[in-house]
């Protein structure tokens, strides 16, 4: 037997980030949305970073205000309308999906189909705990503290630069949660093949009574199945 | 040796008197129920109805639980197993439940060379997948094509599972279907793909689909055809790492990558054409050491193809064109389906051509309109099967153009859409 796809394969890069205590409510889902937008820029299926292609886009959706748009996005501007719109959408149900069930962990598949991608890119929450907004940490730094994790981490650099793919999502929540746009995939188990990276995130120090730390709410790990968000994210470039 | 042989005894089907009985649970694509909580729902419903004529199918249930979460529950291929259509008790048959989801994702593309984007070298699917469901039913073949085929699988695993040296018995996991174009031959690939992957669910968690372009192998550099052979049973050999898919391999119209070198001798082929042939061939006696794997294989012209490659396959199989039996069947299950769209309306019962035998194809009310789809049938026999499911849409493109008929109009219709088909075979016969 090769090494079953729930155990971190050997030799896959992982970057641990550690927070200080719990973070404030709703950060699963920024760290998660923050982490899919960097990977999709860093792995060339974004042209640019999120942020700017969404403003640029908008810019050109509200027609000419004088403002001369970057030459490259008028030929693709149709891939990247419909790109934005769909993570944008993505990021809404991911919202839902966040407020319904505790989410151990996300995935993101680059490439290849959902069961051989060619990346994959793991965020896991285990370890992590949401509490109170006056007792935790705020959101914002933590981005910070994340991505100046990967960044030090080095993770992207030393990669070959991708092709233009889909890119599929994939969340794990709890079989009772409810959530109607993502289908489940009850035998879905993380392929073991293809270039892998971790992110987990944990909270460590005296965590507050309110905060919720998913060890002790939720021991059965085997009630949480994987959904997959029901769109390919098809990526494009200039 | 002995405890092995007993062993090999005691998983081998169908070696005593009960029946192995397959039962099919497709399972919503929403739902989330546990796979063992729908087993149990299953088998209390089988209680309940525990005689069967046939095959049947349930897609409604008293049962709340198997209404949310179950889309059907059918009882499968008993007529490759029993000759006659008999009543089949289920308490003292032997069943296995195979619990499915489908894939509903269409299939991705696998390219070879990294600067150019554009071929596509493989389509691949993960199975079971959405578009291949119900595939399998709507092929039909008198002889025992489909047993047959399945049993060869179901064998091949069993000696691999149970460490069968193969420096003594050698089996290969190549099946070559060849015959007249437009038989279903890769139709058949795709849907015994599919329907091994819903089988071997207990063993193999998902299967994956591969279709090779075999056009694509050939590079425009002198030279490079075989590498880039190499390179794509390298990608396979990925796939077939992971021992929880059942991979199966599909290369249409083999001929064009394993033409004979024969025709090298005559001169007629480049020298680049002989490396394809020996890179497909030492690839397969690579892949051959996995378990998980089989080669499904197509041709219309097996004289063409190297003896070489014939010989590594263990299955050849003839698929011809469909007898009149057959044929039979085809339109049967071509009315039912226009008959559950309405086009053909009201709904009339059909007889199928054993219960007209039975009552000695005497014509009366019941019988009229099966005797005149059986005269139809005969007329269409040497007619493949791509034509035979073409030629309820010609008739009523031709012949009817309105949105409902009845059967008997409908009927007139396809007979006149036979004759003209072989009408226009022969024209395009006597320009050649």
């Amino acid at each position: 037997m090769g090494p079953r796809g729930d155990r971190p394969v050997l030799g896959s890069p992982a970057v641990a980030v550690a927070f200080p205590g719990a973070v404030c409510r709703g950060s699963g889902y920024r760290f998660a949305c923050e982490l899919l937008k960097h990977v999709l820029h860093q792995r060339n299926q974004l042209p640019l970073p999120y942020e700017q292609l969404a403003y640029f886009c908008r810019r050109a959706a509200q027609g000419g205000d004088g403002i001369e748009k970057p030459r490259s996005l008028g030929l693709a501007s149709r891939k990247c309308q419909q790109l934005l719109t769909e993570l944008e959408g993505l990021f809404q149900h991911l919202e839902v999906m966040f407020s319904l069930t505790l989410v151990p962990r996300v995935l993101f598949l680059l490439g290849g189909n959902v069961m051989n991608p060619k990346e994959l890119y793991e965020l896991n929450l285990e370890g992590f705990c949401e509490g109170s907004a006056e007792e935790s940490l705020q959101t914002a730094p933590c981005v910070r503290q994340l991505f100046h994790r990967l960044f030090v981490a080095d993770v992207f650099s030393e990669l070959k630069a991708l092709p233009v793919t889909g890119t599929l999502v994939l969340v794990q929540g709890h079989r009772d949660c409810g959530v109607e746009w993502f289908r489940p995939k009850l035998n879905y188990q993380v392929p073991s093949r293809g270039r892998k990276l971790t992110v987990k995130l944990s909270c460590d120090g005296d965590l507050h009574v309110s905060a919720s730390p998913p060890q002790h709410t939720a021991p059965a790990w085997e009630d949480y199945v994987w959904f997959q968000a029901p769109v390919t994210l098809k990526g494009f470039s200039e | 040796m002995e405890d092995a042989a007993g062993d090999l005894k005691q998983a081998l089907p169908n070696v005593c008197d009960s029946v192995q009985i397959h039962v099919e649970v497709h399972q919503k694509s929403s739902s989330l129920a546990k796979k063992e909580d729908i087993r149990m729902s299953v088998l209390k419903l089988l209680n309940r109805h525990n005689i069967v004529f046939g095959d049947y199918k349930w897609t409604e249930f008293d049962d709340p639980f198997l209404n949310n979460n179950v889309q059907s529950v059918a009882i499968v291929d008993t007529d490759l197993k029993l000759k006659d259509r008999q009543p089949i008790d289920l308490s003292t048959s032997n069943l296995s439940l195979h619990v499915f989801h489908l894939n509903e994702e269409g299939p991705t593309s696998e390219n070879l060379e990294e600067e150019n984007d554009d071929i596509t070298a493989a389509h691949h699917w993960v199975l079971p997948a959405a578009e291949f469901h119900g595939l399998w039913e709507s092929l039909i073949y008198d002889t025992e094509v489909k047993s047959n085929l399945l049993d060869y699988v179901t064998t091949t695993l069993l000696f691999s599972d149970k460490n069968v040296d193969s420096n003594l018995i050698s089996w290969n996991r190549v099946v070559l279907l060849h015959g007249p174009p437009g038989t279903g031959k890769t139709s058949l690939c795709k849907a015994l793909a599919q329907k091994l992957t819903i089988r071997l669910s207990y063993r193999y968690r998902y299967g994956q689909l591969i279709e090779i372009n075999s056009h694509s192998l050939f590079s425009k550099w002198f030279s490079e055809s075989g590498k880039l052979v190499t390179k794509m049973f390298q990608k396979i050999q990925e796939l077939v790492d992971d021992r929880d898919a059942l991979v199966f391999v599909l290369i249409d119209e083999v001929e064009s990558l394993t033409a004979a070198r024969s025709a090298f001798k005559a001169g007629t082929e480049p020298s680049d054409a002989i490396r394809v042939v020996n890179a497909v061939l030492t690839q397969i006696d690579q892949i051959k050491r996995y378990p998980n794997v089989v080669i499904l294989t197509t041709s219309n012209i097996t004289e063409k193809i190297d003896m070489a490659f014939v010989d590594r396959a263990d299955i050849k199989q003839y698929i011809g064109p469909p007898s009149t039996a057959a044929i039979f069947r085809i339109y049967l299950s071509c009315l039912e389906e226009l008959m559950k769209c309405q086009i053909i309306y009201p709904r009339q019962q059909l007889l199928t051509l054993r219960e007209l035998e039975m009552i000695g194809f005497i014509e009366n009310n019941v019988s009229r309109l099966s005797l005149v789809l059986k005269d139809i049938s005969r007329k269409s026999e040497g007619l493949g099967g791509r034509v035979l499911r073409k030629l309820p849409f010609l008739a009523h493109a031709l012949y009817i153009q309105s949105p409902s008929v009845t059967m008997a109009t409908f009927l007139q219709a396809l007979s006149l859409a036979v004759d003209k088909q072989f009408e226009e075979k022969k024209n395009l016969a006597d320009c050649v």
